[in-house]
């Protein structure tokens, strides 16, 4: 039972986060926002940086589990269960929604998965990218999930403690899974799909299993984003844009690192926050100069890659991760 | 059957701009195995060049022939130089470094484009207002050819209007033109010997990054050239413009088979024809889909496209 | 004679108009130690290829462990017990020398579904197939929970495999280099880790590429020792391909000659030594080595 015990102390510290930092919206509203983009940096990670394969459609797959997860949950919303208190249905319904986002992305991972059977490297880029497309085409000509006006009404469940401890489960999951057979197998593949194939991996199988898992944690980031914003649409929150952010995420943080792609997932996420409150501060209440910070987020962030890959290709981490790095060192203590 | 007609028109004109981008995307992908997503924002820087020669030279030039020449020379001749520019400082340097970093790299230029030009920023000098970056909003494209209907079919049931005529010549010529010269010219044959191996082909004497920086200014210059027809075409530019088309154009390219010229032509104005018809006979918001779901199908069915060949992996 | 370990029947592979292998033929049994040999180009890696499932034969059947292969994927081919190492060392290069014998090492664990039979299975059509896939994904997917919940049984298994690997390293005189980055390894160590690699899959027939190429004389002359090591102490039956015939020569008991995808000579080193059409071929070809 040593294995749940990470799980059981995470619940105890997130509980008493979310406590304390009730008092104020804004970082509750910030915190959430960093949360789901690091759930997506990490599970993006898994095809990105462990299977080597390169997916840039990740937002097709939050969007998938953010628009279905909404829709259910506002289905569910209707009905009362009656033995169980209101709040605690609440959580399970919103349990229950995330749930089902998460397994109907996972379910789209592996059709798009299945193309990756055949293609690499470029090629699968432009399907997965071309995957998150069509999605948003097809919600925008769906009425049920709102169509171009956008999806609204879902009740707002999403808390801190949600957000966080779901960002505790992908990093144990991402972790448990790079020290597991399944997570040598996934890397083996990244650095030579010939000899893994030759050794035995099924590199095809299990090209598409790191499709589905990463496409489910994709969905219950969306999951959790739409229960937090009054209404979604298929616009910028789910386009290629935030495809490329979590790709310049991962790239920065190190293609391969799961330590790489939660900071680099704060950082980028709490930057330009940071930055107009920074400019606030010093001019005032400008609009227009916070607006601009905002603008040139985007334009930054492309130069950002070219200049990473430029000078320091292997991102902020590399492959390492922090707990090697701190085993090592006890390993040198001792 | 008038409607069908004017579909098959619109499909073909749609098809011939994408083919003129996917041109030049098949060919820096041929030589360098480079997916240049900057290629549709490198377009698009075209199309402001063009705007901002054709605003510089006047009302009173507009519709001329020699007006028009003039914004496609400098707008051709401003993208060849950018490409040379990217390709010097960009990816160049990324060479021997793995396909993905280059991708990347590609992904960021874009990025950076077309963003950025999303950004307004003028600077004064000597009281004049001079627009450095133009901002978001669209902005409407001098009419450089003035659109004339060239021929009308029925009481005015089918409409082919000059531009599109002009767009699908210059498209069939220069596919005719780029095929002579990779197939026939002693560069061609550099280009070749590149694509296939750049190290023994710099081995055995070729001037390899002066072929690579050649073919991508020549794809860049044909970029620009696209965008302009383009933007005839469309009427109204914005800073988005190049992402879709670059895209969509990619898409054609893959269908035809990547590194293949008439390949991309005719991929493309398949493509033109299949979102016409798409469009035409369901809603214009299905638009964007058609190309992707073409591209799936296409990949699963016939991974090296239509004209491609199979390549089996070296071991 | 009991039945061979690895068995090609008149095997033919053509690339477009080229035949580069030509009714191949081969028999390695347990404790065999052959040799592929020829001139440059002349096919035999694309005969490993075709052995191992890279490439599908256009004519002619393969037999691995008695069950016929073609059309088999290279995992599949080596489950059943071929394993090989590359010409041009395919390592898994950013991972340390234990991660990379581990990626090769299979776990001893009990399945869900008898393997054999799930196997069968998927190689059948319509609906059998399909429930092997589901009996085989079901499998998998209780494996990654078991991974990812750290169950008693499945950190076992982990210190077994790691236990294997760590073994089959000091084999090949590479204990000392575990924690060490693959790619930071001298060529020569990473053949012997290629080969480590290899033998973690559990093989009964081992396919070597080349294993000592770009190694000097003295390195050489150990390798081959070691092969013959090899040969008794996991009960193998090995192919090597070499492209110096005075090395072969020394270890080989039995020779296959390729030239342009023909087998233009078999049989016993100093027959072969003595064929003309092998004279011929490598002095007409490489006059160089030989």
């Amino acid at each position: 039972m040593k294995s749940f015990a990470p799980v059981a102390i995470a619940i105890v510290v997130l509980a008493s986060l979310q406590v304390l930092t009730s008092g104020s919206q804004y970082f509750v509203y910030l915190s959430l926002l960093v949360g789901v983009n690091v759930v997506l940096a990490v599970s993006l990670n898994v095809i990105n940086g462990m299977t080597g394969q390169f997916s840039i459609g990740h937002a097709g797959f939050m969007a998938v589990g953010a628009f279905s997860s909404a829709l259910m949950s506002q289905t569910l919303n209707e009905y009362r269960l009656g033995f169980l208190p209101e709040a605690v249905e609440h959580q399970l319904f919103f349990v229950i929604s995330l749930v089902v986002g998460g397994v109907l992305a996972g379910g789209f991972g592996f059709l798009v998965g299945l193309p990756s059977l055949r293609l690499r490297g470029d090629y699968l880029a432009i399907v997965t990218l071309g995957f998150g497309e069509i999605i948003l085409v097809v919600v925008r000509n769906t009425p049920t999930l709102g169509g171009a006006l956008g999806l609204s009404g879902t009740p707002q469940h999403t808390s801190f403690f949600m957000v966080w401890f779901t960002v505790f489960i992908v990093v144990l999951f991402a972790r448990r899974l790079l020290a597991s057979p399944h997570g040598r197998n996934l890397v083996a593949i990244r650095e030579d799909e010939v000899a893994a194939e030759a050794m035995g991996v099924d590199t095809t199988s299990y090209k598409v299993r790191s499709f589905v898992v990463s496409s489910f944690f994709a969905g219950v980031a969306g999951g959790l984003f739409s229960h937090f914003q009054s209404i979604i649409t298929p616009g910028d929150s789910f386009s290629f844009v935030k495809s490329m952010e979590i790709v310049v995420m991962i790239v920065a943080g190190g293609l391969g690192s799961t330590t790489g792609a939660v900071v680099a997932a704060v950082v980028l996420t709490l930057l330009p926050e940071a930055m107009r409150a920074l400019f606030i501060t010093i001019g005032g209440d400008n609009a227009s100069l916070a607006q601009s910070i905002d603008q040139l987020r985007k334009p930054i962030f492309g130069v950002l890659l070219v200049v990473m890959m430029l000078t320091r290709p292997q991102g902020l981490f590399g492959t390492h991760e922090i707990w090697d790095l701190l085993k090592r060192k006890k390993g040198a203590a001792s | 059957m008038y409607e069908f007609i004017q579909h098959v028109i619109n499909g073909l004109a749609a098809g011939t701009i994408y083919a003129l981008v996917a041109l030049g995307y098949t060919m820096v992908y041929g030589v360098l195995k480079l997916i240049n997503f900057a290629h549709g924002d490198v377009m698009m820087l075209g199309v402001y060049v063009g705007y901002a020669v054709a605003f510089l030279l006047g009302r009173e030039h507009l519709g001329t022939i020699s007006g028009a020449l003039l914004v496609f020379a400098v707008s051709l001749t401003a993208c060849a130089a950018f490409g040379f520019f990217i390709e010097r400082f960009a990816y160049r340097p990324l060479r021997d470094k793995p396909r993905l970093t280059s991708l990347i790299t590609a992904i960021g230029i874009s990025f950076a484009l077309s963003y950025g030009f999303q950004l307004d920023l003028a600077v004064s000098v000597g009281g004049h207002s001079i627009t450095l970056l133009p901002g978001a909003a669209s902005r409407r494209f001098p009419a450089i050819i003035t659109p004339t209907e060239w021929a009308v079919l029925g009481d005015n049931d089918v409409i082919i209007w000059n531009w599109q005529v002009i767009s699908f010549v210059i498209a069939l010529t220069l596919m005719g033109g780029l095929q002579y010269l990779v197939f026939r010219t002693r560069f061609g044959k550099a280009m070749r010997a590149v694509s296939h191996d750049h190290r023994v082909a710099g081995l055995l004497g070729i001037p390899v990054d002066t072929i690579i920086a050649g073919t991508f200014m020549l794809g860049s210059a044909l970029a620009a050239g696209a965008g302009i027809l383009y933007a005839i075409k469309d009427k109204s530019i914005q800073p988005l413009m190049g992402v879709m088309v670059g895209l969509k154009a990619f898409v054609a390219a893959v269908i035809g088979g990547i590194g293949n010229l008439p390949g991309a032509v005719v991929g493309a104005l398949l493509l033109g024809l299949c979102e016409e018809f798409i469009v035409g006979y369901t809603a214009s918001s299905w638009r964007d889909a058609v190309a992707f779901g073409f591209l799936i199908v296409v990949l699963l069915v016939r991974p090296e496209g239509l004209f491609g060949r199979a390549q089996a992996e070296k071991v | 004679m009991s039945e061979p370990l690895l068995h090609a029947r008149k095997v033919s592979i053509r690339f477009g108009g080229l035949k580069a292998l030509s009714e191949f033929d081969l028999e390695i049994h347990k404790g065999d130690l052959k040799g592929l040999i020829g001139p440059n180009g002349a096919g035999k890696t694309t005969a490993f290829n075709v052995l191992t499932g890279v490439y599908l034969p256009s004519e002619g059947e393969i037999f691995v462990g008695g069950q016929k292969v073609n059309g088999r994927r290279p995992h599949q081919i080596n489950r059943l017990g071929l394993a090989r190492t590359f010409q041009n060392i395919r390592l898994f290069k950013q991972l340390t020398v234990l991660d990379n014998v581990r990626i090769a090492v299979l776990a001893d664990r009990t399945p869900l579904f008898d393997r054999p039979r799930v196997e069968a299975l998927r190689r059948g059509n319509g609906p059998s197939r399909a429930l092997g896939s589901v009996m085989d994904a079901l499998d998998n997917y209780r494996d990654w929970w078991r991974a990812l919940l750290r169950t008693p049984a499945y950190l076992r298994e982990e210190e077994g495999i790691e236990q294997r690997a760590r073994e089959l390293l000091e084999v090949m005189g590479l204990s000392h280099r575990v924690d060490e980055l693959a790619k930071n390894l001298p060529y020569g160590e990473q053949r012997r880790l290629e080969i480590s690699r290899a033998l973690g899959t559990r093989p009964r027939v081992l396919l070597l590429d080349e294993p000592a190429a770009g190694m000097n004389t003295r390195e050489k002359a150990d390798l081959m020792v070691l092969i013959r090591e090899l040969r008794s102490r996991f009960e193998l039956g090995i192919l090597v391909i070499e492209h110096d015939m005075k090395l072969v020569m020394g270890i080989c008991e039995h020779l296959t000659v390729l030239d342009h995808g023909e087998t233009i000579s078999r049989g016993e080193p100093a027959a072969v030594r003595a064929d003309p059409k092998v004279i011929e071929a490598y002095l007409g070809e490489a006059p160089a080595h030989g």
